[in-house]
């Protein structure tokens, strides 16, 4: 029993912290069409942030996680405008999504090295953000998780909200579905799309807030989050923000399995083995649209 | 017969200048060793051109069949695990144990072709990146210890265990570099060949391909097979220049290098693997000294290139060069009988 509780608890966490990251990818290949590699970066670009509000200003958490939105929102928007935007208008001429993976992926490079340049190799412990925790059914489960979990699931639903009312959300749901009736309609793309980026980059810049909090801050520290990241995208279907959501906690479930029942080594091949297969049987993933495939 | 004659007046003419400058580069690169003896430099040459080798290889299903396979580096590692394994565990000579490497490798790739063959664009890299995952994984993890796991394969003697350290260099220099020239000219050969045209269609037509009956199934799996032998000769050869392999030649820092190098150097071109290669080496040797900027250098690179100089720096030579051909016709006047192909693209370069 208490295995049980442990897998459910761990998938809520997991999920909830994928979901966070995975949403942003998923946003932004349905509205730009490009698989942003960069993303990795920004959940490390956020655990620093929390580092540096956290330990070297000593300030509080609420403030820790309005900086690294803002900090991330910034990069994620900086990132769209080199990498992304001067390739826009040879679109058509273009592998536009193997460019764009290159170039992003790039982008990841460069800041990943920086960061290794300025902080250096040595990973930087980040405090929690709020200390305790609770027993449930013989199972530690702290404040921090909690938080984590609570906070992905407002962000996401917030989310949703913004692209259901909002007209910013409105506008880039329309750039996703149709992108020339979306222009015919006065839809500003060239903004939308640097906005969209930053937006999905400040999400995965909070998750890193809290991944930063819950192991620490390291110049790689994005490159496992944007794996996991890739296989929930992947598994959900690319673009499909429902799918995301599922996927995200399909796999944390998966994941939390493996490691109460087989160990934290085998967790990965066990995921990329799932994907194997989900591929093959299912080669737009579970919630993906054959159609938005070029052909 | 009018095109036929045309054919066969135009291939001399294209070919002229292009081969005497080939053969040039060829004999350049072959004396390299004897001006050198620095053993240092000839290290690092033979080091770029076994990255050459894998990236002509990777230039072919990347650049030409257009499959986004980003497995190359585990394949790679499988051609120079595999190798090792017949070295160390039988009385197969080292040659031959290179050519079954990059056999069990091109047998790997075959198996990948199989579940990439419904996917598409992204969806293909994640499938192949994952595969080039669980074979690291399973190198490092392999709980009967035959792979050495994290430290690296056992010591093996390599091709040439009896000759001094700089005779030893040169072989392996030489050696390699006909590995390269083969490579090269199989993978230029292959490209204007039917299979080469057959793949590029799927790539750019996928439609047209399917109309005209070129079964997919048949050419991917053609062009996984021979791509992978090349890329499992190229860690075969590593593991006997290093007398040894780990798991880290598969990692995301070599690959990000070599993407880039590939990128640089221009994708689907023939000369580009060659340039990237180059370039990169002597950028990163250039760099020694400052460990950990070199990736954010390359990086930026990669971004100036790709926005900047799409088609990479093959694509920027022969631009150039149809501009000099093309100004050097309207000098001379329209040569007799070729007005039609003078100003063709010298894409072959």
């Amino acid at each position: 029993v208490s295995n049980i509780v442990a897998i459910l608890i761990s998938t809520v966490v997991l999920g909830s912290i994928f979901g966070l990251v995975a949403i942003g990818m998923s946003l932004i290949y349905g509205t730009l069409r490009i698989l942003d590699m960069s993303q990795g970066s920004m959940v490390m670009i956020g655990s620093f942030v929390a580092w540096g509000v956290l330990v070297l200003a000593n300030s509080n958490a609420v403030f820790a996680i309005v900086a690294a939105f803002l900090v991330t929102f910034v990069m994620g928007t900086f990132t769209q405008l080199i990498s992304v935007q001067p390739l826009m208008p040879r679109r058509g001429t273009i592998d536009f999504e193997m460019v764009t993976f290159i170039t992003t992926f790039g982008v990841a490079i460069v800041f990943a090295n920086l960061a290794l340049q300025i902080f250096g190799p040595f990973q930087k412990n980040v405090p929690p953000l709020i200390s305790g925790g609770v027993s449930i059914m013989g199972q530690d489960l702290s404040y921090q998780s909690i938080l984590m979990a609570g906070t992905s699931i407002a962000l996401i639903a917030a989310l949703g909200l913004f692209l259901a009312r909002t007209r910013w959300g409105l506008a880039i749901r329309a750039v996703a579905q149709n992108l020339d009736a979306a222009r015919l309609m006065g839809v500003p793309v060239g903004r939308l799309y640097p906005l969209t980026m930053g937006l999905a980059s400040a999400l995965a810049g909070i998750a890193g807030v809290f991944l930063g909090a819950q192991f620490f801050a390291s110049p790689t520290a994005g490159d496992l989050p944007l794996l996991e990241a890739l296989i929930v995208v992947i598994f959900g279907g690319l673009g499909s923000l429902p799918g995301t959501l599922y996927a995200a906690y399909a796999i944390g479930f998966i994941q939390s399995t493996a490691i109460v029942t087989i160990g934290t080594t085998w967790t990965l091949p066990v995921l990329y083995g799932v994907i194997l297969l989900v591929l093959i049987f299912r080669p737009y993933g579970l919630k993906g649209n054959p159609s938005e495939a070029r052909l | 017969v009018n095109a036929v004659a045309a054919r066969v007046g135009r291939l001399p003419r294209r070919s002229g200048a292009a081969w005497s400058g080939l053969v040039a580069l060829i004999v350049v690169g072959a004396i390299v060793p004897l001006i050198f003896s620095n053993q240092y430099i000839l290290t690092v040459m033979v080091t770029g051109l076994i990255i050459l080798v894998l990236n002509t290889s990777w230039n072919f299903v990347l650049g030409i069949a257009g499959v986004w396979n980003f497995g190359m580096l585990a394949i790679y590692a499988i051609g120079g695990y595999s190798a090792g394994l017949i070295m160390l565990h039988t009385g197969i000579p080292a040659p031959i144990a290179v050519v079954l490497g990059g056999t069990a490798s091109g047998i790997f790739s075959v198996l990948l072709a199989f579940p990439t063959l419904r996917l598409f664009g992204i969806y293909t890299s994640l499938l192949t990146f994952s595969f080039a995952q669980v074979v690291q994984f399973v190198i490092v993890n392999d709980p009967k210890g035959i792979t050495g796991g994290t430290f690296g394969f056992p010591t093996v003697p390599g091709l040439y265990p009896h000759l001094g350290p700089l005779a030893q260099l040169r072989a392996y220099y030489w050696t390699v570099l006909a590995v390269v020239l083969v490579a090269t000219f199989a993978v230029a050969k292959i490209r204007s060949s039917r299979l080469g045209i057959a793949l590029q269609t799927i790539r750019d037509a996928p439609g047209y391909a399917a109309a005209r009956g070129i079964s997919p199934l048949k050419y991917r799996m053609l062009a996984f097979g021979i791509s992978g032998f090349i890329a499992g000769v190229a860690g075969a050869l590593y593991l006997c220049f290093n007398q040894s392999i780990t798991s880290s030649v598969m990692g995301l820092t070599p690959m990000s290098i070599d993407v880039t190098m590939l990128v640089i150097g221009g994708l689907g071109t023939i000369s580009g693997p060659l340039i990237g290669t180059a370039f990169l080496t002597f950028i990163q040797e250039a760099l020694i000294d400052y460990p950990g900027i070199e990736l954010t250098i390359l990086g930026t690179i990669l971004l100036l290139v790709v926005v900047f100089v799409p088609g990479g720096v093959a694509g920027l030579l022969s631009r150039a060069l149809r501009r000099v051909s093309t100004w050097v016709a309207e000098d001379e006047g329209p040569p007799p009988g070729t007005a039609g192909s003078g100003s063709e693209p010298l894409e072959a370069v």
